[in-house]
């Protein structure tokens, strides 16, 4: 067992004797438990072969002579591999390639690993060693990934063509290589039987014969992403569903010519399914959903935004008494037929969802928030965006029964008041609050979540947790608020005040990041969005303008009467600041800027929904990056980034390892 | 080695490969995976008999136990942590590089040990402090740090300079 294999290994090295016959490869392959092998699949064939030469005493003596000389050498191929992987550089491993024989054959698999291809330079000399009839090393077995995606559409058929003979890659990353075709991808494929993740986003010419080829060879398939390949159909996705049945995640956004049928196959025939992505599968209807769910009992991640076909039905069909434990996420954003019935069944049904967006299900009511309460501490994320018919009455159940929400957004739902979001603030782990167009709420709401929310933990006083604030077109806020917010939340690295009257002035935009290009002129003069640093520069200034303002006799902007109150809100020290004493909620409909009123020169506030709110509401915003990480309970090793967006193999460009 | 322990605490018995009996606190033992196995599975009467760790002599043996009697209280890895790790972090806390302040006999020693007695951490420190001692070097600076004789020809270097030239730049 691990024990015996392991004094094997050690024996192999300390003895010095017969490390130089144990080839690299013989050492992995045997020892399946070595530290190196876990969770990664791909590592067996690391270092080459090399032919098991006869032991000889003149050879144990020269090895035991050598081994006194250079300690180094004791040590087995597999550490010797350890060491080389924790070198941050491929410079450094092509240095090791150059030390001697034995160093280039332990480091040359880690380098080809991956080879560089984000820069034209880089592929054609990888090209060239991999075509080289006399090559030192047989470089085309040894690449395990290639990703030619920061390439995207520059390349062509005939530059993926000379990779064809690399049929043991186990990623093949070619998002947005938009002029690639069945030709080139289909041949890659064919004869691969390693392949565990293909991604072929955004890639029209990719057709069904793509497809088969995957069907026929990639047996191994865990991840698939054919996202925008509007060419391939439910005919070839069948067969990949029936051959491919470790697949692990699936992701085919935006693919409208996608029906029930193959998802089904995927469903009946993947069982150990962890997450699919069908944002935009619009043909998509229930009998697949409740295929999926049922199916799939390792099912964790389900999203179905913009499914604008799915109903109630498609939770309503799930067996009773059967609770789908795995399923952690859930993005039904937009689909609109659904109702509180069919929220109140997948709650019943999936328990431990984590994360549940249901962002533009327009027809929900409290009856649903209520439900969702069932879920209780395992909630984190909800998004309840334009789910209008939410009133106040809901929300509070929602904070009173899942009180780790970290993430909350409630955009347009605009019957909401301060009742409420005061409510919200006592959150103790919120970190990100959307309440954008939540017309009603006043500086009242901001106050309360400038609070510490619970003042002391364990009898240390603790800070706001909150990073980020959506607070656009929240239209009655004022100066005094926000200065409060920024002086208590340490970690604030996003405000947006987008609309916000008490803001759109020069001296508050300059610290606002620029408008998305395709602003127009009306969006650019109401966007007003702080972020990173620009967050502490306008808390800076807040702070600096409140220091000096005593010494301003006249022309302060600030009526008398509030600048008392201003100026407690806006002189605490940062941090441990004491919490600022709950104000009254002053008469606030006089904002400090009363010679602009509001809304006479602009015409209606209508702004995108999505570039308003920066970059969490794009089709990624539910990745986990963006909320509570959801590694913790990832259980699953193999490859658990496969589908996680275009793999990070293109580095920026590299900074010189000096 | 375990002089600090209050009384209460069990204590085993390690013979290292140079026959020489060490004592060593239960719990700092354990942090080898192979001797944490070893006790488990022997019968409970057993544990009192010395364990011999027949690929690690004394000077070694004991040198690791001061590294687990250090990181006694370290949580232990979870498998998440493991692949945090298989990052190229070369990143080691101070006592760690202190305690690798030794000579490179002793330096592979340690990692060998490590590996054999399957304390993750400490492999991985080691491996880290040799990775370190790589970095940044020309291959002629590496041979001349590790006393490795270069057995290539001048055209086989060449040759392997010119097929992984991309490297260079990544």
């Amino acid at each position: 067992m691990r024990s015996r294999g392991m004094s094997r290994r050690y024996s192999d090295g300390a003895n010095s004797v017969s490390s130089a016959s144990t080839s690299p490869e013989r050492d992995i392959d045997d020892d399946n438990e070595s530290f190196m092998m876990q969770q990664n699949d791909s590592q067996s064939s690391l270092a080459l072969s090399i032919p098991d030469e006869e032991l000889s005493d003149s050879l144990a003596r020269e090895i035991a002579e050598r081994s006194r000389v250079s300690p180094i050498s004791r040590l087995p191929a597999e550490l010797m591999i350890a060491i080389f992987q924790k070198l941050p550089s491929s410079k450094d491993l092509k240095n090791c390639m150059l030390v001697s024989r034995e160093w280039s054959r332990n480091s040359v698999g880690l380098l080809w690993h991956r080879p560089a291809t984000s820069k034209w330079d880089s592929l054609h000399n990888v090209v060239q060693s991999i075509r080289s009839a006399h090559a030192f090393f047989d470089y085309p077995h040894l690449v395990k990934r290639l990703n030619l995606s920061s390439l995207g559409s520059q390349v062509s058929d005939g530059t993926l063509a000379p990779f064809e003979q690399c049929n043991r890659i186990e990623r093949l990353t070619l998002t947005n290589c938009t002029k690639l075709t069945d030709l080139s991808v289909a041949k890659m494929v064919n004869g691969n039987r390693s392949l565990l993740a293909l991604d072929v986003t955004c890639m029209e010419g990719v057709t069904d014969v793509t497809m088969e080829a995957v069907a026929n060879n990639c047996f191994r398939l865990q991840g698939l992403n054919i996202t925008s390949c509007r060419k391939v159909t439910d005919d070839s996705l069948v067969q990949v569903a029936r051959s491919c049945r470790h697949l692990k995640r699936l992701k085919f956004n935006d693919c409208r010519q996608l029906t029930a049928k193959s998802i089904i196959a995927f469903a009946d025939n993947c069982r150990q399914l962890l997450e699919i992505d069908l944002h935009g599968c619009s043909q998509v209807e229930d009998d697949a959903v409740t295929a999926l769910i049922n199916e799939g009992p390792n099912l964790r991640e389900l999203r179905l935004a913009h499914c604008t076909r799915l109903t109630d039905s498609a939770f309503l069909n799930l067996p009773r008494d059967i609770k789908f434990e795995s399923l952690r996420i859930l993005d039904l954003t937009d689909c609109t037929e659904l109702q509180d019935s069919g929220v109140q069944k997948v709650i019943e049904a999936a328990p431990r969802l984590r994360n549940l967006v249901l962002a533009k299900c327009r027809q929900i009511t409290d009856r649903a928030v209520v439900a969702i309460t069932k879920l209780g501490k395992n909630l984190h994320y909800i998004h309840l965006g334009h789910c209008a018919r939410i009133t106040d009455a809901g929300v509070i159940q929602l904070v009173k029964h899942c009180t780790r929400i970290r993430y909350i957004d409630l955009a347009c739902c605009q019957s909401l008041t301060d009742t409420s979001i005061t409510q919200l603030a006592t959150l103790p782990k919120l970190k990100r609050i959307g309440l954008v167009k939540c017309g009603n709420i006043t500086d009242r709401s901001v106050y309360a979540l400038a609070k510490k929310p619970i003042a002391e933990y364990k009898g240390q006083p603790t800070s706001s947790s909150l990073e980020r604030v959506h607070l656009s077109y929240c239209v009655n806020l004022t100066l005094p608020s926000i200065s409060a917010l920024l002086n208590n939340c340490p970690r604030l690295t996003h405000l947006s005040l987008t609309g916000v009257q008490a803001f759109l002035h020069d001296e508050f935009t300059v610290f606002c990041r620029p408008a998305p290009d395709e602003f127009n002129d009306h969006q650019r003069d109401v966007f007003c969005v702080f972020s990173g640093t620009g967050v502490s520069r306008l808390r800076d200034y807040l702070r600096t303008e409140s220091q000096s303002q005593p010494y301003e006799t006249e022309g302060t902007m600030y009526d008398d009467e509030q600048s008392p109150q201003l100026q407690d809100m806006q002189q605490f020290p940062p941090l441990p600041p004491p919490p600022p004493p709950a104000p009254p909620a002053p008469p606030l409909h006089q904002a400090p800027f009363s010679q602009h009123p509001q809304q006479q020169h602009l015409p209606p506030l209508t702004i995108p929904a999505w570039p308003q709110t920066g970059e969490e509401q794009s089709p990624n915003a539910m990745s986990p990056t963006h909320d509570a990480p959801l590694s913790l309970e990832d259980e699953d090793f193999e490859g658990s980034d496969i589908m996680a967006g275009p793999e990070p193999a293109p580095e920026p460009p590299h900074s010189p390892q000096a | 080695m375990a002089s600090a322990s209050a009384p209460a605490v069990p204590q085993i018995t390690l013979t290292s490969s140079d026959g020489i009996d060490i004592s060593v606190d239960r719990s700092v033992a354990q942090r080898s995976v192979l001797i944490k196995n070893l006790l488990e599975d022997l019968p409970t009467e057993s544990t009192n008999e010395p364990i011999p760790i027949p690929n690690v002599n004394e000077a070694v043996l004991k040198k690791v136990m001061e590294w687990c009697e250090h990181h006694k209280n370290d949580p232990t890895t979870t498998n998440d942590d493991d692949s945090d790790s298989r990052k190229k972090s070369t990143d080691i806390e101070e006592w760690d590089q202190r305690y690798m302040s030794v000579d490179q006999e002793m330096l592979f020693e340690i990692i060998l040990a490590a590996n054999y007695l399957d304390i993750k951490a400490l492999l991985d420190v080691g491996c880290k402090t040799v990775a370190n001692m790589i970095k940044g070097k020309s291959p002629e600076e590496i041979r001349k740090t590790f006393n490795i004789q270069n057995d290539f020809t001048p055209e086989e270097e060449d040759q392997i300079r010119r097929e992984n030239e991309w490297a260079e730049d990544r």
